[in-house]
């Protein structure tokens, strides 16, 4: 078990199939005070049925800086978004 | 005006009632006091779950003495020596430990009580028990936890969780003496009491806290009325707005 004061990222499920979403942050000195944190600051009115809590330290971002370089290229390539296709009445979720 | 509690089963429910409430209370006035703020806000959370497990019961007990009271009546019109939550309950949040304390201790125990009640006679009171001990899962599961971290944590840590439970196992052996009101309506209470003591021993062995004897002592029963000299103080803090005002509305 991890220990000291650690932040963790708290991601919430809503519905068993949708995707996780980043609800916040949260302080915690072990694997189990961070998700019994997040549930009493996050998940009291419903918010969801699953919760997730990752170290902040184990998440990997892209550099401010590298932003442009990352990001930039795609704007104005309209057939790199799958837009011309018909999504079904049945599929949900998408 | 006195407000009195006319049947067995009124008895039964304004202590669960009052133990719940004076324990809300208590945890309220830790709001914006917890160590960080992501314990003040799980505090905040069970003080809130108290209160509406407190309100639930006092409802109940409305109903059943149909006298045109309301909870708030039994909340803000009753004086300390018509109260009758245990004394453990009252006492005062002397430090962190204490609150870990004193909720542990508590939890332990409404667990098996509450466990009892789901075979009560009167349905309401069974479901209400049943949506209760969801809640005191949790609660238990998060006093148990920082019960742990107090005791093995640092030396500082354990002298206070030691203090704390030396302090406050003077008034366990309140719980435990129960009379006809409680023997009543609260199945099995010896196995209770054994799965108090195994529970809170496993619990303070793997914590690495000296166990206090369980003496019994000379303080009156809160199930007569009796009180430590901090519930008093408690009531007039909680019920100072509606004394003061009583047209005041919510």
């Amino acid at each position: 078990m991890e220990t000291g004061d650690n932040i963790w990222e708290v991601f919430i499920q809503k519905k068993p199939g949708i995707a996780f979403k980043h609800a916040g942050s949260v302080h915690g000195y072990d694997k189990k005070m961070a998700v019994q944190n997040a549930r009493d600051a996050y998940c009291r009115r419903g918010e969801g049925r699953e919760l997730w809590v990752v170290p902040s330290a184990s998440i990997v971002s892209v550099p401010m800086e590298d932003a442009d370089a990352y990001f930039d290229p795609q704007e104005d390539k309209i057939y790199r978004h799958p837009t011309f296709y018909q999504i079904p009445a049945e599929v949900k979720n998408i | 005006m006195v407000i009195s509690i006319d049947t067995n089963f009124a008895r039964l429910l304004v202590r669960l009632a009052d133990t719940e409430l004076i324990l809300a209370q208590r945890l309220c006035e830790m709001c914006s006091r917890g160590p960080f703020l992501e314990e003040d806000i799980a505090l905040s959370n069970l003080a809130l779950d108290l209160l509406g497990r407190a309100e639930e019961l006092y409802k109940l007990l409305a109903e059943t003495e149909g006298k045109e009271l309301a909870a708030d009546d039994y909340v803000y019109r009753r004086n300390e020596r018509e109260f009758f939550c245990y004394k453990l309950v009252e006492q005062p949040n002397t430090d962190f430990a204490w609150v870990i304390a004193r909720q542990y201790l508590h939890d332990v125990y409404a667990k098996s009580v509450f466990t009892r009640l789901l075979q009560s006679d009167n349905s309401k009171l069974a479901g209400l028990s049943e949506k209760v001990l969801k809640e005191i899962r949790y609660s238990l599961e998060r006093s148990k936890d920082w019960m742990l971290r107090l005791g093995i944590g640092t030396e500082e840590s354990n002298h206070r969780l030691q203090f704390a439970i030396d302090r406050l196992f003077r008034f366990v052996p309140e719980l435990f003496a129960f009379d006809t009101v409680d023997l009543q309506y609260i199945a099995d209470t010896e196995g209770l009491i054994e799965e108090w003591k195994m529970e809170v021993s496993d619990t303070l062995r793997t914590a690495n806290i000296q166990e206090p004897e369980l003496k019994s002592t000379h303080l009156r029963d809160s199930r007569e009325g009796f009180h430590t000299e901090y519930l008093g103080h408690l009531l007039s803090e909680m019920q100072f707005l509606p004394r003061a005002y009583p047209d005041a509305t919510w």
